[in-house]
């Protein structure tokens, strides 16, 4: 969104131009989908009920379903759409109440790629279930929820439910390896590297795990504890008896590639915790954490 | 007897004990002696059997070298030197691991191949069109009961869940055939249409549409008749998935359209739905430059 000084200013120039809220609305869409990575981006999932078949969806369809589903349950909404080449519907709302205007300084984004479940979303601050009910509706499909899994990086969100990352499978046929622009060190004969299997060891266990390519960017993983406190039995105080609650958030200008450096760096151990690599393939990184049930569960507990 | 004069003070009898006592530790140590020799005895012996063990296998390796250096001398053909063997050894297991890794290749290049896992299989599904290899697409399994999906690279607008829906407990091979099928279709589609941007772009007015799943594609292109160019628009719809070709192919058009137009996109539309796009467009080109050439 632009910020409210620059979207005054746009307004009052796009009136002397005898231009109108529209032609705002739609600069202020190109704008954000130039800069996608100024929002953080939620996504949703839209889910089927058993057995219904999947309709191939008209993209004129939904618009029309979409725009009278939300115009008919809230009148004061100003809603555009934009399509764009990657298949992907930017939809802009902004959101007025019965007696209120729509406010256009705090506009709501929604990202949909027509032959998938999924929605991103992103400044959305009330009208969650009208918003969600007109998704459905016009999708026709019979749910939505939301997925833990946000970042700034519209992109990669994308790359982790669509499985554009480059995942590592066991292949008698491995592909070809990308050539990496690695400068050969000029090394010195008489330096002997001790630790030469345990880096090559580590090296292989961080590729089974990260893969070769660049990995989807996000900046946050956030784990909430709600395990009990097991500690010296002495300090009977905390043990066993509830749950010690805390949260550990882990964030950095691209968590994803940090964790996959921290083994090679000697900072942690290869291999890395499942609770930290899991994160593409679960396609979350909020998770909740209990108390392991039985020894036999996988240690990636999902709330 | 000085000793014996003191021992007789003390008693006859105590005098005869500790003589008993002394004999009894001297025959002690005798027997002990005789113990540690006939220890020792037998310890040589065996020290002389493995001396002559030792001479015996000495004898044998030196006759072996002798007897070898003779026969290199000597013959020099029938018996192969030791690192002969050894080198032979080495080419044998190379041409053994060519064999497999050669083999290994040929299924993949069926299109479906897989490698065991600790906990169940990885399944490799690699897609072709025409004598072109595309994208391979990974699935990995495991195997219990029921059969579970552990990750996989398939995209997302391909109806996966479906089919291990119907098939996956019930009939792997079906279900990855079936699989196979639809990520073949989609691959073939996305091929045409890339060929179609990449080669054929001058036919093309505006950009190509077309959504996730490559099975609708929009276009507009000209078509050169009667010295002058008109723009048809056209949509191809693929109804069928698991198909290359489209189902449907809808040519309009705009203005007015005489007899013999809507003869051509009738044609076109005919063409469409049973060539490949890239060779409709090709056809079209090879149409325009012998055209050139007539005129």
């Amino acid at each position: 969104m632009l910020d409210n000084t620059g979207f005054t200013v746009l307004i009052y120039k796009l009136q002397e131009n005898c231009a109108g809220i529209k032609q705002a609305a739609i600069l202020d869409m190109i704008y954000n989908h130039t800069y996608p990575n100024k929002k953080v981006w939620t996504v949703y999932q839209m889910t089927r009920v058993a057995g219904e078949e999947t309709d191939s969806l008209n993209l004129a369809d939904f618009k029309y379903k979409f725009k009278r589903s939300l115009q008919t349950a809230l009148k004061n909404v100003t809603i555009n759409f934009r399509e764009y080449e990657d298949n992907a519907l930017w939809i802009r709302i902004a959101w007025g109440t019965q007696y209120t205007k729509p406010n256009q300084y705090k506009a709501t984004y929604i990202v949909y790629h027509l032959q998938t479940p999924y929605v991103f979303i992103s400044s959305l601050r009330s009208n969650l279930p009208l918003l969600c009910q007109a998704l459905v509706h016009a999708s026709n499909y019979h749910d939505i929820h939301e997925m833990e899994l946000r970042s700034r990086c519209l992109d990669s969100l994308k790359d982790i439910v669509f499985k554009r990352y480059s995942q590592t499978f066991q292949t008698y046929h491995p592909r070809p390896l990308q050539e990496r622009n690695v400068a050969p060190e000029k090394v010195d004969p008489r330096i002997i590297q001790e630790n030469k299997r345990e880096k090559e060891r580590i090296q292989r266990v961080n590729q089974e795990v990260f893969g070769n390519g660049l990995q989807p960017k996000i900046e946050f993983a956030q784990y909430k504890l709600e395990t009990m406190f097991k500690g010296e039995p002495e300090m009977d105080i905390l043990t066993e008896k509830e749950p010690f609650r805390c949260v550990v958030k882990f964030s950095s200008p691209h968590l994803l590639e940090a964790l996959k450096s921290l083994a090679p760096a000697g900072m942690a151990d290869a291999p890395l915790s499942p609770l930290l690599t899991c994160i593409p393939q679960k396609a979350r990184n909020y998770f909740k954490i209990k108390e392991r049930k039985d020894i036999l569960s996988a240690s990636c507990l999902g709330s | 007897m000085e000793e014996a004069t003191a021992y007789l003070r003390d008693g006859v009898l105590s005098h005869l004990e500790k003589l008993e006592a002394h004999a009894r530790t001297l025959a002690l140590k005798q027997e002990e002696t005789q113990q540690q020799q006939e220890k020792l005895a037998r310890l040589r012996a065996r020290v002389q059997e493995l001396r002559l063990q030792r001479d015996e296998l000495q004898t044998k390796v030196n006759l072996q070298q002798v007897g070898l250096i003779r026969q290199e001398r000597g013959t020099g053909s029938n018996v192969e030197p030791i690192q002969a063997v050894e080198a032979r050894g080495k080419a044998l297991l190379k041409w053994e691991v060519e064999n497999v890794k050669s083999m290994l290749q040929a299924f993949h290049l069926t299109g479906i191949s897989g490698k065991l896992t600790k906990q169940g299989v990885c399944f490799c599904i690699s897609t072709a069109y025409e004598r072109t290899y595309l994208d391979s697409y990974y699935l990995d399994l495991l195997i219990q009961q029921p059969v579970q999906i552990r990750h996989h690279s398939v995209p997302i607008f391909i109806p996966l869940e479906e089919i291990a829906k119907k098939y996956l407990q019930t009939d792997i091979k079906r279900f990855l055939a079936m699989l196979s099928e639809h990520l073949n279709a989609y691959a073939g589609r996305k091929y045409q249409a890339d060929q179609l941007q990449e080669h054929f772009s001058a036919f093309l007015e505006g950009t190509l549409q077309r959504n996730l799943l490559q099975n609708v594609l929009l276009f507009n292109y000209d078509v050169e008749t009667e010295s002058k160019t008109f723009p048809f628009r056209a949509k191809l719809v693929y109804g069928d998935v698991t198909r290359s070709l489209p189902t449907e192919a809808i040519i309009t058009c705009k203005g007015d359209v005489s007899a013999s137009l809507l003869e051509k996109t009738a044609a076109h539309s005919n063409l469409f739905c049973h060539t490949a796009l890239h060779k409709a467009f090709d056809s079209f080109k090879r149409a325009a430059e012998r055209l050139e050439q007539t005129a």
